[in-house]
């Protein structure tokens, strides 16, 4: 086994872990929120789960984690109708990929279907799903007949197995075997004796028994019971009879359902009164994330968490005894406790942290298995694999951001002869970069294949109800209209990226990171998918200082110098350093607030290191009080709060201490002076 | 036209509104908002949510919104992530009538953010765009 591939099989451990987690959830009765976020849960996991085995390079699993995310899909459209068995069916069929995953581990071959125990449950499911809109009921899915054979009824047989069963009739299937000499002439008096029994619904091909030669036919048969004596077998002819679906297993209610929309329309009721007041439910938001580490930063964390807790003993014993000869040492402890948390605090930080080149591990081999699946050579150029993203968001980007990088292959590059028709090179050109951009990590999948078709996703658009009739629209909007849930202009759903359902879910992850996902292309040229994932937490060295009535801290990494002086000091003043004059503004001001008229007795020297050699700026930022350095951990604002100059915020005892953005703090600061000159 | 699902019947800056469930993460008793340390439109401050700041949306800041803002009870949280302050919560709807026919008023000054207007029996409340009101918000910062 590739020991490259580690990582992978650990996830796909860890996905099946929290699929029997969820669907223990499931088994007990729950409110629908919880219902709809379980569903939802393993609707990815499935997902993951496909694409992750297309990786490992294991069609057949990834096929049946293809078929279980079509049934977790129905359900959370709502289109699947619970049935008293349903979720032992699912819990069978992830324990059945669960399985035979733990078999590919060992090195076994792939079986022909994994989900061969609960293939007729499952297909029982695909039947009693809710048709899609303007769709009719098809229970064909309810034969117990491999997929293949299923596929190759036609639309009117599907029909007349579905009528038959909602009728109460049972199918049986009657696998015959016939000489190749006569198989034509005993096939007609075959079909002519069961027509006489029952309704042939259709003849298909069939698997010649072991041993046997000659030709074999399935005669599907919609009847009570089949007297296959009647029939008259010559001898050597081998019958075999089973029921292929039992209409037992229908539910009543969709029995009636159907019934009902085949009869005219009742009278429409009068709307239903308002309900009364309740309490709104709170549905949970959190998911179960894995980290796996080694297991001696565990080990050190428990050993710095233990030396806070003697620190805390040491405190404690301090103040019950009163002891007025410790003097400031339990202030003292205090100081090395507040220390010591913070060393837990970044270690465990750091345990979140990893290299953006952990993401890029997973891309590189899948472009190059995609690449050869599809037939389209492609150029991977991978940039910025050395910044650093927390653990757990880098976990729930993953999926996401492969699903991307699938479409830009599946959808976004088109075939060598297509590109060479279009004077473009044979070989497709994907460029995926991470890059810091302030608060955020930039990812850009930019290819250069066909772009998106606008006007087929207006077509679509306007077709779902999307876009307003006769309302011009923009190319961001259409864009845009992709990531709406169920939006596809793709006719067939791909093995390798779906049908275009995934993109609703992207859009999902990614703002549930607070990030953002935008798409810009250009017909035939190319198309850029970007996201911009804030970086969460961080430990940052600060000066504190006061300002006004709130507290700040201000990166170490830029301050040169603190000044507390008797004299007071306004915005747009100068002080001299070092024998350089340098500009003073007041922080209260770079913040957009009044100017306190008192000015400011103390500031805080802010340098911007430049690249250019000797060249640098420097400012004196005008603050009320200077209280101290440390080190804090700061939680990065999300965009819609963002203030100007300012990179976050830290939770403190007494309330929130703001964190400088430096470099926007100077740029603020020269802003305000020269709007200064400007009005002097 | 609105989705089937769950809509909750609330109540901000004194008018009656749907908000959907399904674009919404959770509902809080209300809790103080800490406010920012500048001004940024539309936002009061923000909250602590599950270890990260939440902005909260101020109501005073949306268009033609009378200026007196009524003590919030509760917050809803949207998947947006931004924090609703909202004045009562007053019941949950599993479905809302078709809206056709019964389109914003005119010189609305939410019409920015409001999806539609949905009948529930005789009365008609507006259903709250998350994505409208957030892509109103971004401008705002913009144009800031």
């Amino acid at each position: 086994m590739d020991s490259s591939f580690d990582d992978v099989w650990a996830e796909c451990e860890d996905l099946f872990g929290q699929a029997r987690q969820t669907l223990a959830t499931l088994k007990e009765p729950q409110p629908a929120h919880v219902i709809q976020a379980s569903v939802n849960a393993l609707f990815r996991a499935t997902h993951t789960l496909k694409g992750m085995a297309g990786m490992l390079g294991f069609p057949v699993f990834s096929k049946a984690a293809h078929r279980m995310e079509d049934i977790f899909d129905l359900m959370r459209k709502g289109r699947l109708r619970s049935t008293d068995s349903l979720v032992e069916t699912l819990g069978a069929g992830i324990e059945a990929l669960e399985s035979g995953l733990a078999g590919l581990k060992r090195g076994r071959p792939e079986p022909d279907d994994y989900l061969e125990g609960v293939r007729r449950e499952l297909g029982e499911l695909e039947a009693l799903a809710r048709p899609a809109d303007g769709a009719e009921q098809d229970l064909s899915a309810m034969l117990d007949l491999p997929e293949e054979a299923r596929k190759a009824l036609s639309d009117y047989e599907r029909g007349r197995v579905t009528r038959a069963l909602l009728d109460g009739i049972p199918v049986h299937g009657l696998a015959i075997c016939l000489d190749f000499a006569t198989f034509d002439e005993r096939l007609r008096a075959f079909t002519d004796g069961l027509g006489r029994q029952a309704e042939l619904i259709s003849t298909l091909p069939w698997e010649v028994p072991e041993g046997r030669e000659g030709l074999a036919f399935l005669l599907v048969v919609a009847g009570a019971a089949l007297e296959v004596d009647s029939l008259a077998p010559v001898p050597g002819e081998v019958l075999a009879v089973r029921m292929l679906a039992d209409p037992g297993r229908i539910p009543g209610s969709l029995r009636a359902e159907v019934q009902a929309e085949a009869a005219p329309a009742p009278p429409p009721e009068p709307p239903p009164a308002p309900p009364p007041s309740e309490p709104v439910p709170a549905p949970s938001s959190q998911e179960s994330e894995v980290l796996r580490l080694p297991a001696q930063r565990v080990e050190a964390l428990e050993a710095r968490l233990m030396d806070v807790a003697q620190l805390r003993d040491a405190a404690s014993g301090m103040l019950r005894q009163g002891d007025a000869r410790t003097g400031e040492a339990p202030l003292a402890v205090l100081g090395q406790m507040e220390e010591g948390l913070l060393d837990v605090q970044k270690a465990l930080l750091q345990m979140r942290m990893v290299k953006v080149e952990t993401l890029f591990a997973r891309v590189e081999p899948m472009v190059k298995s995609l690449s050869r699946e599809l037939g389209k050579p492609v150029k991977l150029a991978l940039q910025g694999g050395d910044l650093e993203i927390e653990r757990g968001i880098l976990g729930r980007l993953v999926e996401p951001f492969l699903h991307l990088v699938r479409n830009a292959l599946d959808h976004g590059l088109e075939s060598p002869e297509a590109r060479k028709s279009l004077g473009k090179g044979e070989t497709g050109s994907l460029r995926i970069s991470a890059s810091q951009r302030g608060r955020s990590i930039r990812f850009d999948i930019r290819d250069d294949g066909r772009g998106f078709d606008l006007a087929k996703i207006e077509a679509r658009g306007r077709a779902m109800g999307l876009l307003k009739p006769g309302v011009p629209t923009t190319p961001e909007r259409l864009h845009r209209l992709t990531l709406e849930p169920g939006f596809s202009t793709m006719e067939r759903a791909s093995q390798v990226s779906g049908r275009g359902v995934g993109m609703d879910i992207v859009r999902e992850a990614v703002e549930a990171l607070g990030g953002e996902l935008m798409l810009s292309s250009e017909w035939k040229r190319g198309s850029l998918v970007r996201l911009a994932i804030p970086l969460s937490r961080a430990v940052v060295g600060c000066l504190r200082v006061r300002s006004g009535r709130q507290t700040f801290g201000i990166p170490l990494s830029h301050v040169l110098r603190v000044h507390m002086g008797h004299e007071s000091l306004r915005g747009g003043s100068h002080v001299k350093i070092l024998g350089q004059d340098l500009p003073f503004e007041s922080l209260q001001v770079c913040l957009g607030q009044e100017d306190p008229p008192e000015g400011h007795r103390a500031y805080v020297l802010l340098s911007q290191p430049s690249t250019v050699a000797g060249a640098s700026l420097e400012i004196a930022l005008g603050v009320d009080e200077i209280l101290g350095r440390g080190e804090i951990l700061l939680r990065s604002l999300p965009e819609l709060a963002q203030v100007q100059g300012v990179m976050g915020g830290s939770l403190q005892e007494d309330g929130i201490l703001w964190v400088l953005d430096p470099e926007a703090m100077l740029g603020l600061a020269m802003d305000s002076l020269m709007r200064r000159v400007a009005h002097a | 036209m609105p989705d089937p699902g769950s809509y909750i019947l609330a109540r901000a800056m004194g008018r009656d509104i749907l908000l959907e469930a399904s674009q919404l993460l959770e509902v809080l008793p209300a809790v103080p908002v800490r406010p920012l340390p500048g001004p940024v439109p539309g936002i009061s401050g923000v909250i602590l949510h599950q270890g990260e700041f939440l902005p909260v949306l101020d109501w005073a800041g949306l268009p033609g919104t009378p200026g007196q803002v009524v003590w919030a009870t509760a917050l809803a949280v949207l998947k947006r992530r931004l924090a609703l302050p909202l004045e009562s919560l007053d019941g949950v709807l599993d479905s809302v009538g078709e809206s056709s026919g019964f389109s914003v008023a005119d010189g609305d000054p939410w019409e920015e953010i409001v999806a539609c207007i949905c009948p529930v029996g005789e009365a008609r409340f507006p259903l709250l765009d998350a994505d409208k009101l957030v892509a109103w918000l971004h401008h705002q910062r913009a144009r800031h």
